[in-house]
């Protein structure tokens, strides 16, 4: 139990792959393929990324229901770039430049007008869609490729060294960065604290708002990276793609020991939500599964993980 | 109490690792995918038991499986991908977007499974056949009809589907092309979209027919280009209670939509034979894999269903297929 409180992503890492193990068993034999290994690890990518962000936004006790909104923007952004003539590299630094500016306006309100962070980016996410829709001039956009559709395909043939396609190391890479920043810096001990208890964080003079500003920032930030990753799949600028994203990345983070009250969540666990998901998802379409049986199954395991959670916490306290 | 969840943990890995060396791949069977672009449109179901029919009578298996919601895009791209990476025979799919599934079918081409797209087309030349009703003369005929059934003259309105969706936009286009031709009518809108479900379409309908003012004569005509739209206008003109009054010609028929027409509320609709192109879909994949040539194109028709020739049972067949047998349900 104690290693469970030091490590808390050891619980979704051992949901996976018993959820990994009961399909390799179910599912026809190629279910074990390294092929769909690196297939499902490249469309985990997405949500991935953003949970990242969405953990640190939930250790503040907030929340990002923009996350949708601001990926498909950006995969707007990104496509408008680059059917302009923008290098791949331009056009992906555009992308999480538009996230990064929507995740700032989302802290902006939150923490000048005072109004709760679900409300502000219930408000964000309608706004942002519609930004992404008006940019696009309500079209998919049509876009050279160039390059960034290799983030996420599988390796072409003379890589496989490299395992995984870059997106997967991106997003291993970002995750790694939030995590070491969370342990390591005084700013990211600050997240946790305000997250545990907010006015003993001001009283302790952390700069609350400033820090949520940042947080916030950096949530966009993520939903910026995670839709040119959106983008590299699609081929195309989407306004209307990702819808519902948002709770995906929630779930994600749910699952992974994150708390909607604030001041626990790990990146690690989150990741491993998000890749839980994706085993179900594959391995209902290896089975041919109905879709109404998937969500059933999707929901419940989003309440069976967090009730799980709880039940340990509330063993540990007792103790 | 680690310890535990540990050695329950690499037991579990143990499994796992002597499974991946015991099932490297399953022979034998030919096994084809089926991807819908949803799954809860009546015209879907109707594709699913044509799809049902053509593997019986070949002999072989069929999985069916669309993205989770009507519209998604990337769920479409994942579930692609899935069952290239699960090595299925053969992938037949009926494309979200023309240009986005292009690279995932490519990337099944590559992994040597052939690919039929149905219902809509895809860019590219990596496909083996192109199996679907010609949108463009379907739409022409809705055109033609609904001018018919203005007298040649009037003011029409046309409620879109969705952006990036071929089929659809192909019989918008044919449509319009029709009432092009005719000086007297006048088109008032034709850039409103419905979008994926009857929800948004009929939130759509109810604002494009205000702001036309409908009510007081502004339109005298509508057409909608598949299920969702015409069953979204529809709720609309009844809520409106302009139903039977204004001119509607529509898309694709549902039992509901059907009714409509039988109750006058619907004047028209262009049927296309959902079960024919999930039938001739299959047989086409089907006959790829057994080493025989299809044709690039398969045309699967479409006919005009108004009040007076929906009992007959050659319409029937089409309107209303029997699915009981194939799906089971």
């Amino acid at each position: 139990m104690k290693y469970l409180r030091k490590y808390p992503f050891l619980g979704p890492l051992v949901a996976v792959v018993v959820v990994y193990v009961i399909f390799a068993i179910v599912a026809p034999g190629s279910f074990t393929r390294a092929e769909n290994l690196t297939t499902m690890a490249g469309q985990t990518v997405v949500v991935g990324i953003a949970a990242s962000g969405m953990t640190l936004v939930m250790l503040l006790g907030g929340i990002d229901l923009s996350v949708g909104s601001n990926v498909a923007l950006s995969t707007v952004v990104c496509a408008l770039c680059m059917r302009a003539g923008a290098p791949a590299i331009l056009a992906a630094a555009a992308a999480m430049a538009s996230g990064l500016l929507s995740g700032l306006v989302n802290g902006a309100l939150v923490t000048t007008l005072r109004i709760t962070p679900f409300i502000v980016t219930l408000g964000t996410m309608r706004a942002l869609r519609g930004l992404a829709k008006g940019l696009a001039d309500e079209q998919k956009i049509d876009a050279p490729s160039s390059g960034l559709d290799a983030l996420v395909a599988p390796l072409p043939p003379g890589y496989g060294w490299a395992l995984f396609p870059p997106g997967v190391w991106i997003m291993l890479a970002t995750s790694g960065l939030v995590a070491a920043m969370l342990v390591y810096t005084k700013g990211g001990r600050h997240i946790v604290a305000i997250g545990s208890n907010e006015a003993t964080a001001r009283l302790c003079g952390v700069r609350v708002e400033r820090v949520k500003w940042l947080v916030y920032g950096l949530a966009g930030l993520f939903a910026g990276l995670a839709g040119v990753m959106e983008f590299s799949t699609l081929t195309v600028g989407d306004p209307t793609d990702s819808v519902g994203l948002e709770l995906e990345v929630i779930a994600a983070v749910v699952i992974g020991g994150g708390s909607l009250a604030g001041g626990e969540g790990s990146v690690a666990g989150a990741l491993f939500g998000a890749l839980l998901m994706t085993v179900i998802r594959t391995g209902s379409t290896y089975l041919g599964i109905d879709n109404w049986v998937q969500d059933i199954v999707t929901g419940g395991i989003v309440v069976t993980a967090v009730a799980l959670d709880r039940a340990r916490r509330a063993s540990e306290t007792r103790r | 109490m680690f310890g535990r969840t540990l050695r329950f943990a690499l037991t579990l890995v143990a499994a796992l690792l002597l499974l991946s060396c015991n099932r490297s791949k399953d022979g034998g069977a030919t096994k084809i995918a089926v991807i819908p672009k949803g799954t809860t449109h009546e015209f879907w179901k109707a594709v699913h038991a044509g799809a049902v029919k053509a593997s019986r009578e070949i002999g072989v298996e069929i999985v069916w499986k669309g993205p989770l919601a009507e519209d998604d895009l990337k769920g479409q791209i994942d579930v692609v991908q899935s069952f290239v990476a699960q090595g299925v025979s053969g992938i037949v799919l009926a494309p979200l977007n023309d240009k986005a599934l292009e690279k995932p079918v490519e990337g099944a081409v590559k992994a040597n499974i052939p690919v039929v797209i149905f219902d809509s087309d895809l860019a590219g030349s990596a496909h083996k056949s192109f199996v679907a009703t010609d949108n463009l003369a379907a739409g022409r005929l809705a055109g033609e009809k609904l001018a018919a059934l203005l007298g040649q003259k009037g003011k029409i309105a046309v409620l879109r589907y969705q952006e990036g969706s071929a089929s659809t936009q192909k019989r918008e286009e044919g449509f319009l092309e029709a009432i092009r031709k005719m000086p007297e009518i006048k088109i008032v809108s034709d850039n409103q979209y419905g979008g994926a479900t009857t929800e948004s379409a009929f939130e759509k309908a109810e604002s494009l027919l205000a702001a036309q003012s409908a009510g007081s004569g502004g339109v005298d005509g509508v057409f909608c280009p598949n299920e969702s739209t015409t069953f979204g206008m529809l709720l609309a003109l009844r809520k409106a209670g302009l139903a039977g009054k204004i001119k509607f010609v529509g898309f694709d028929a549902s039992e509901k939509l059907v009714g409509a027409l039988r109750d006058g509320h619907v004047d028209a609709l262009v049927v296309q034979d959902p079960f024919k192109i999930g039938y001739e879909a299959v047989r086409a994949m089907a006959e790829i894999l057994a080493g025989k040539p299809v044709a690039p194109r398969i045309d699967t028709g479409a006919v005009v269903v108004d009040k007076a020739s929906l009992d007959k049972p050659e319409t029937k067949a089409i309107v209303a297929p029997d699915l009981a047998p194939w799906l089971g349900k």
